[in-house]
């Protein structure tokens, strides 16, 4: 993926999923964005480095 | 509080877990975390650092809208009272789209601007 196709701030993301571990649970999940749309959810995406290392 | 929050890592959903149960600063955690095995995701918000994520923060809206992005290198920590001001902001904004909120706005109950001609030039009046 190129630079130009870098989502930008007012613009609407492409749907997309992730395979999760929930804490909750102790289970694994997904995390799909039109799910949590359908249920009028804000999605906050946080990103970082690596597991084991300081957030 | 009406928001899904997603940490993401290039980390396996095992990793995940093992991290997780092993960190004692991680016994309370209660949002999902993502795996973005090949940084696919990553790519897409630009926070792609050969093979590991920034420390991207993105707050998207329910109708999908990107309202907020803050990328931090992989040294710098993010400030989570920053990041819940920002949240906090754009919910309010969601519900009063004719006002803004200025820099020092922190909760609901704190002065918003609302533009228009009798600003203009008086903002330090407003």
């Amino acid at each position: 993926m190129t630079e130009s196709t870098t989502l930008q701030v007012g613009q609407t993301v492409p749907d997309f999923s992730l395979t999760t571990y929930e804490p909750t649970t102790k289970g694994f999940g997904e995390f799909k964005l039109s799910e949590a749309q359908k249920n009028g959810k804000w999605t906050m995406l946080f990103f970082y480095p690596a597991d084991y290392t300081f957030v | 509080m009406g928001c899904e929050i997603v940490t993401v890592s290039a980390d396996t959903h095992f990793v995940h877990l093992a991290w997780q149960r092993e960190e004692k600063d991680l016994a309370e955690v209660k949002f999902a975390m993502g795996s973005d095995r090949n940084g696919d995701l990553a790519k897409q918000f630009g926070v792609w650092n050969g093979g590991f994520c920034l420390r991207g923060t993105y707050l998207i809206a329910p109708d999908g809208k990107l309202m907020n992005a803050e990328v931090n290198f992989l040294n710098l920590g993010r400030n989570i009272d920053e990041t819940m001001r920002k949240f906090k902001a754009n919910i309010y904004l969601g519900k009063k789209p004719n006002e803004g909120c200025p820099s020092k706005w922190k909760d609901d109950g704190d002065r918003t601007l609302t533009p228009g001609p009798e600003m203009v030039g008086r903002v330090h009046d407003a």
